[in-house]
């Protein structure tokens, strides 16, 4: 089975400083080996040994759910596309290939959904698309430790930061969400997003760009 | 006074060593730069603001009958083997649309025979008519024969003949 590189080929800056997007080369090895052995329970799963694919979705469940919310900043229905990931990745077992990684071609099911839904729901869009309840406020989970104004002021915060990622366009707010939450390279997010890392860079650093003019006052 | 670095080569690395993914001596590099850059010491902090605002929305727990949901839909789905994996067979996929315009296409043909077979154009419609008229007037014309009277055709000029 083939392991792809973690950002071998990422772009050297003309200035003298090594750009390593990865993680430090320990912690890079312990999470290929634990990639190989996606793609490894992937092809079982393909030979027939169903109890390997539930394996994968423990794994795997929690990180597409909170990405897909993320991009379609609404729970209900980031979990209905991450039980169409799963489905996917289920009916398509008997033509898997390990030619790419498994969370690789798991979050390209992903943000292909994503982006459909993003795409086909702009028009329908509404204050539910920010996951409030009927009384308007802000569905989040409540922190104990933090006193009323605290949390008050928590939640202002939280509002401005998902409007400002409401307003990236649909594809530079995938590339940002893989490579803040998901902790992914330029290449694997090119891999996912089927472009060149030059192409991912660029959807990034506009992004960022986007993202400082509207938040950096939070510093 | 400039920055001697390049917008892109910038940008990646105020990028990395906000998410702290620059290795140790590309970190202390650019760390040094940025003391004596204030273009770059201001975008980085952006950056880190940026960064920090990210790292506090936190997603929201997962349903906890989610893979319960999930076993479900896939009891529920046909297992892709014999001929259901034919259909799900990507190689079909294109011919779809070319069987769905061939469908129409058949279904029009039919309606527009059917169409004509039960709707006969106007000209041969008027020509019935007038057959028909010409039929009724010929049994009137024998009915009077038979009751006597003169069914000679009288043109309105004539008087008529009693």
């Amino acid at each position: 089975m083939d392991s792809d590189h973690l950002d071998s080929s990422a772009a050297q800056p003309s200035w003298n400083p090594r750009v390593n997007n990865s993680k430090t080369a320990e912690a890079s090895k312990t999470s290929e080996r634990l990639l190989d052995r996606d793609a490894g329970l992937m092809l079982r799963v393909r030979e027939g040994e169903e109890a390997c694919f539930a394996v994968l979705v423990e794994r795997h469940r929690n990180a597409v759910i909170h990405y897909l919310y993320r991009m379609v900043l609404n729970q209900a229905v980031a979990e209905e596309l991450a039980q169409e990931v799963f489905l996917r990745v289920y009916r398509f077992r008997a033509t898997y290939e390990a030619t790419a990684k498994f969370t690789t071609w798991m979050f390209r099911i992903a943000t292909h959904l994503a982006l459909n839904w993003i795409r086909d729901g702009r028009h329908e869009k509404t204050q539910e698309s920010l996951d409030r309840d009927g009384d308007g406020a802000v569905k989040q989970v409540r922190d104990r430790c933090r006193t009323v104004e605290q949390e008050m002021l928590y939640q202002a915060k939280l509002r401005e930061v998902r409007q400002a990622i409401e307003q990236l366009p649909s594809k530079q707010r995938a590339a940002v969400m893989m490579h803040k939450y998901e902790e992914l390279g330029y290449a694997e997010i090119a891999n996912v997003l089927r472009c060149s890392e030059s192409a991912v860079k660029s959807l990034l650093f506009r992004a960022y760009e986007s993202l400082r003019i509207r938040l950096a006052h939070m510093a | 006074m400039g920055c001697s670095l390049t917008k892109s080569a910038a940008e990646e690395l105020i990028v990395g060593y906000a998410a702290g993914t620059l290795d140790p001596a590309a970190r202390a590099e650019f760390g040094q730069h940025v003391i004596s850059c204030g273009s770059c010491r201001e975008l980085l902090a952006q950056q880190s603001a940026v960064w920090s605002a990210l790292d506090q929305w936190q997603p929201l727990p997962v349903s906890p009958d989610f893979d319960g949901k999930l076993a479900d839909r896939i009891a529920r789905s046909p297992r892709a083997s014999g001929w259901n994996s034919i259909f799900v067979n990507w190689t079909w996929r294109p011919l779809i649309p070319l069987a769905a315009a061939c469908a129409i296409l058949v279904f029009a043909l039919l309606l527009t025979n059917s169409t004509q077979l039960n709707n006969p154009p106007p000209g041969n419609r008027s020509t019935l008519r007038i057959e028909q008229q010409v039929e009724r007037a010929l049994d009137d014309m024998d009915l009077l024969k038979q009751v006597g009277a003169d069914v000679s055709i009288v043109s309105p000029a004539q008087p008529q003949k009693i």
